[in-house]
Formats: C-alpha cells, sequence, structure tokens
C-alpha cells in the first residue's frame, strides 16, 4: 500500500514522507511517524506512551539528541501495527519515548524499517512499506 | 462584517438576541462534537451548527432543526459548509451550482502526484490548526487542541477513530528528521 506525503502548511511547501502507526493501546489514534533513514531508532513524545498506557517508570532514562535538541528517552518494547489495504503488519521493535517533544511527528529510524522493504517516490510523494518474511 | 448589531431569533417559540461577539466567546473553549454533515467556522474550527445554537440558548438539540441552527449561525456571519461525505469526492462550483466531482477531475483538485495512495489533509485545511495537535481521518481533521492528551480524550467520547494523529508544526526544525548527532 502506498501512503501519501504530508503537506504541511507554511514551512517551505515541501511534503514529508510519514506513515501511521498504531501503538498498542492507543488505536483509535494511529500516531504519524517521518520515515527517517538517517536515525537508527524509533522514537516518540512521551505522551504517546501515557497515553497508551506504556509503563515506563522503572525504566532507565538517557539523554537523546535530535537535530541538536537534547531530549530525555526512556525505551520500551512495544507491539506497532502498520494498517495496509488488506491486513496488517505487525512487529515489536524498541520505542524511545521522549520528555520534551517538541517535533510534529514520530520518527522511524532504521530500527522501525528492519521487517519493510522501503520505496520512497519523493516526485511522486509517496512512500511504500512492503513488508518482508525474514 | 456581518452582525455589528445583534440577532433576534425564534426558537422553540423562544426570543434570543445574539451577538456575533458573544458567540465567539462562548465557543471558545468548547471542542467541536463529529462533523455529520453541514458545519459553521468559529475562530477556524468547524462545529455542528445545533451544538453551537444548543448551547448558546440552552434550548434542548431535539426542538430545532440542523437547518433552522445553520441559517442563525450564517445570519450572524459565521461562514458554513458541508463535509465532503465521500473523501475521493470533491464540490466544485459549476454555473453557481455545487456539484461533486471524482477527485482528479476538478480543476481546483490537486495534482495527480499521489494518485492511487491513501489521503491525508491538505496543507489548506491544516493552516488554522498551526501550532496544535490534530487527528485526521482522510481528508479531514476530525479534532485539533493544543494538548494531545484532549485529541484523544474527544475521539474516545464521541467513538471516533482517526487515521492520523500528529502536530501541525509551526517551525521547520519539527518537521525534520535529521540523525541524531
Amino acid at each position: 500500500m502506498r501512503y501519501r506525503f504530508q503537506e504541511l502548511p507554511g514551512i517551505g511547501g515541501r511534503a514529508r514522507p510519514v506513515v501511521d502507526l498504531v501503538v498498542e493501546g492507543l488505536e483509535l489514534a494511529p500516531q504519524t511517524c517521518l520515515l527517517d533513514t538517517g536515525a537508527t531508532d524509533v522514537r516518540m513524545g512521551g505522551h504517546v506512551a501515557e497515553l497508551a498506557g506504556i509503563e515506563l517508570a522503572t525504566t532507565p532514562d538517557r539523554e537523546v539528541v535530535i537535530g541538536g535538541l537534547r531530549t530525555t528517552g526512556r525505551a520500551a518494547r512495544v507491539q506497532l501495527e502498520l494498517r495496509q489495504s488488506f491486513g496488517s503488519h505487525i512487529w515489536s521493535p524498541t520505542v524511545y519515548f521522549c520528555d520534551p517533544w517538541p517535533w510534529a511527528f514520530g520518527l522511524l529510524g532504521l530500527a522501525g524499517l528492519d521487517p519493510f522493504l522501503a520505496i520512497v517516490d519523493a516526485y511522486e510523494e509517496w512512500v511504500e512499506l512492503q513488508p518482508l518474511s525474514r | 462584517m456581518p452582525a455589528a448589531s445583534p440577532k433576534t431569533v425564534v426558537i422553540a417559540k423562544r426570543h434570543f438576541e445574539l451577538w456575533r461577539d458573544q458567540v465567539e466567546q462562548r465557543m471558545r473553549d468548547v471542542q467541536p462534537e463529529p462533523i455529520a454533515s453541514h458545519y459553521v467556522v468559529i475562530d477556524s474550527r468547524r462545529y455542528p451548527p445545533k451544538q453551537v445554537v444548543s448551547i448558546i440558548t440552552g434550548v434542548d438539540r431535539a426542538d430545532f432543526t440542523s437547518h433552522h441552527a445553520r441559517r442563525i449561525l450564517t445570519g450572524l456571519g459565521f461562514p458554513a459548509g458541508r463535509r465532503q461525505l465521500n473523501p475521493e469526492l470533491v464540490e466544485r462550483n459549476e454555473g453557481g451550482d455545487w456539484v461533486r466531482v471524482r477527485r482528479g477531475t476538478a480543476a481546483s483538485a490537486p495534482s495527480p502526484r499521489s494518485a492511487g495512495s491513501s489521503m491525508r489533509p491538505s496543507a489548506r485545511e491544516l493552516e488554522p490548526f498551526i501550532g496544535e495537535w490534530v487527528a485526521t481521518k482522510g481528508p479531514d481533521v476530525l479534532v485539533a487542541a493544543r494538548d494531545p492528551r484532549t485529541v484523544v480524550s474527544w475521539l474516545a467520547e464521541h467513538r471516533q477513530q482517526a487515521e492520523s494523529m500528529f502536530r501541525v508544526p509551526e517551525e521547520e526544525y519539527q518537521a525534520s528528521g535529521i540523525a541524531p548527532l
């Protein structure tokens, strides 16, 4: 299935490659994540863990620097679901939930792309994630 | 701007004097309910007309129609519209008549780029919500709020299923995926 880039108002006019991931426990609001092949991990705002009921209190925190901004992340293995036209793909990567989180989207780094063949058509503005059987 | 003076209306045999400013002020902290079909725009947010009239007058929604509410609010100068019932269709004005045409055949439709892929709100749709968290479904914004918790609470309360949730960025860096240093 192809996922359309997200257009954004007033910041340069270039649409961004995103997909929507269902975080276990937060099914009614899939989280839009930017495909970030320059990043190694999956990162989301700390509010996502809070809303999904993911317990992080006993998890050690670590400093994370994203785009020159420092934030604090706590890691958890979380079930994510990518809904396709027919069926869906479910996998459980490690996700860093960070506070503060000033970004617009979650960041889907390489660890989140492991189970897929990712195709990005920047001109036509779509991305396709094909699940692989490894 | 119309309605600098009050508008007197009759709803369920009761008389009300309504001011545009008063409506805006009253609705400022009220989250819009899901839009079934018609809506009015107040402070860049879309509300079902019946929700607004019910809140500002206290009259039970069963005592007036959606068309009546819409007429009252457009009379106060609020723009009104109708939700696209099928995201593959857009409304286009042809010779003064609104007709529904398939996306991509309308003169005002977006470019055919990414045709065949999932639908998302356009930059124009998102413009009123810069700096806010939004939950979207197809090309529509279901709800917007400053706090993501408010967005999720609204979805749960109104039994709505979003397709996407994100913050409409104010600054370039907020939309950028830059590798960790």
